[in-house]
């Protein structure tokens, strides 16, 4: 049995491999995760877990994806706290970016919103309207004003992923398609709005984890 | 005698104030001095270390070098230090009449030791040995950082270009030669952030398929992430 582990800021991803090869993924918070006395083989991500050999975030992204894209193509990985992509050209590593840290207008800051304004994240809709999100604490100013001027939280919530959402097809360069790994998949709000800018492809929150098995 | 001098003094300058013997100090290291709060917080790093330096060395004169081979925010330094007293001596080298060899930047040395021994010759050139020579895997563009250490991220096949092969040529300010570097190889295009020269870095990166990075102070973990990402998928 091999584990590995992609431990994010606030969720760990972990794929154990059974000796009959079948494939477990599990999905925990990561502040769980050290508490589990889990071996791994690799690991990646933002969480310092010395138990495994850990490998750099793009590399794991580039190498999960293969064989799920098309030769020519933009992923995404939009997390807790970072964003980065990776641009393949005939199948070949050809650019990338990284925000490097700035959680500003990232997932946390939607799961903060959520939970501050007792939202569920199933409730948020994709909205015409976006706030710009380039600075997030200036967003979250907007949200504020917003509610204060008779707004539902739920309306100013989707209005600031809508901004995550362009903000996130800009600092891709504006592709023409985006396949989307990460916790924002699973964000219905966020995916919709991103589809106004470009066509999106999931890939789900298991890529970078899935980079690190090397068999 | 202290000297304190920035970029790539104008030799003849040098020659005349060697006769003295002084101790030669390079104003654009970080020396880890307190900050003098003198420039604004959002700066290039290199001219703040050229005023912090000044400031807590005292230098008995600074030979600050302002033209093309440096940058327009050398020229503002020297006009303020020169303002706070400091003796100081404005160097131009803008002679690009004559490329010598550069058999440091196509060496197989670490890149950091390339770096360094290719500013360490400005002051006081002296007669290499020979150099073991290696074909480019990657490419190094740019001065040399702030934070000398992203240079260890590099294997040792890494080419120097831009304006640290300028310096290597003895040609600072031949743009020139800044702006050439080998075609198809993978080449990190840095700059300091909020330097003039991030147009060259940004615009040649894209231009040659290469990554750009700006770094202010020191590389985050992030960004020597990006250039290890880089140099392992190219």
């Amino acid at each position: 049995m091999k584990n590995y582990l992609d431990a994010g800021t606030t969720y760990s991803k972990i794929i154990t491999v059974h000796e009959n090869g079948k494939r477990e993924f599990k999905i925990l918070p990561s502040k769980t995760v050290r508490n589990l006395g889990l071996t791994f083989v690799k690991t990646c991500g933002h969480m310092d877990f010395k138990n495994g050999n850990c490998e750099n975030e793009i590399v794991a992204l580039a190498k999960g994806c293969r064989g799920k894209v098309d030769n020519d193509a933009v992923v995404l990985d939009l997390g807790s706290r970072d964003a980065k992509w990776i641009r393949f050209k005939n199948s070949k590593f050809a650019d990338m970016d990284w925000n490097t840290s700035c959680a500003s207008s990232t997932g946390a800051t939607v799961e903060m919103l959520l939970k501050f304004y007792d939202v569920k994240l199933d409730s948020l809709t994709c909205v015409d309207k976006k706030f710009p999100v380039t600075c997030g604490v200036f967003g979250l100013e907007k949200i504020m004003d917003d509610i204060s001027n008779g707004e539902s939280a739920q309306n100013a919530i989707s209005k600031f992923v809508h901004g995550i959402a362009y903000n996130t097809w800009t600092f891709a360069q504006k592709p023409e398609k985006i396949y989307l790994s990460g916790g924002f998949c699973e964000n219905k709000c966020f995916v919709d709005s991103l589809r106004k800018y470009c066509n999106v492809e999931l890939l789900g929150r298991f890529i970078l984890c899935e980079g690190l098995i090397d068999e | 005698m202290k000297i304190g001098f920035w970029g790539y003094p104008n030799p003849d300058i040098v020659k005349s104030l060697d006769e003295k013997n002084p101790q030669w100090i390079d104003l654009d290291i970080d020396f880890g001095y307190p900050e003098s709060n003198i420039l604004p917080d959002a700066y290039c790093k290199i001219i703040k270390n050229i005023i912090d330096n000044a400031i807590h060395l005292k230098p008995d004169l600074i030979v600050a070098t302002i033209g093309k081979d440096k940058c327009d925010s050398g020229w503002f330094a020297s006009c303020i230090l020169k303002d706070l007293g400091f003796n100081v001596i404005q160097s131009k080298f803008e002679d690009i009449s004559l490329r010598r060899p550069t058999p440091v930047s196509t060496s197989d040395l670490p890149l950091r030791k390339k770096v360094e021994l290719i500013t360490g010759q400005i002051i006081k050139p002296t007669k290499l040995p020979v150099i073991k020579q290696c074909h480019a895997k990657f490419g190094f563009w740019g001065v040399p950082p702030n934070d000398l250490s992203i240079l260890e991220l590099f294997p040792n096949e890494t080419h120097v270009f831009g304006w640290t092969k300028c310096v290597e040529a003895g040609v600072p300010a031949d743009v020139e030669l800044e702006m050439e570097v080998e075609k198809n190889l993978p080449i990190v295009f840095y700059s300091q952030a909020f330097c003039a020269k991030s147009q060259l870095a940004k615009y040649l990166a894209k231009k040659h398929d290469g990554l750009y990075i700006d770094i202010d102070d020191y590389a985050t973990n992030s960004v020597r992430a990006k250039i290890e990402a880089f140099l392992r998928l190219r």
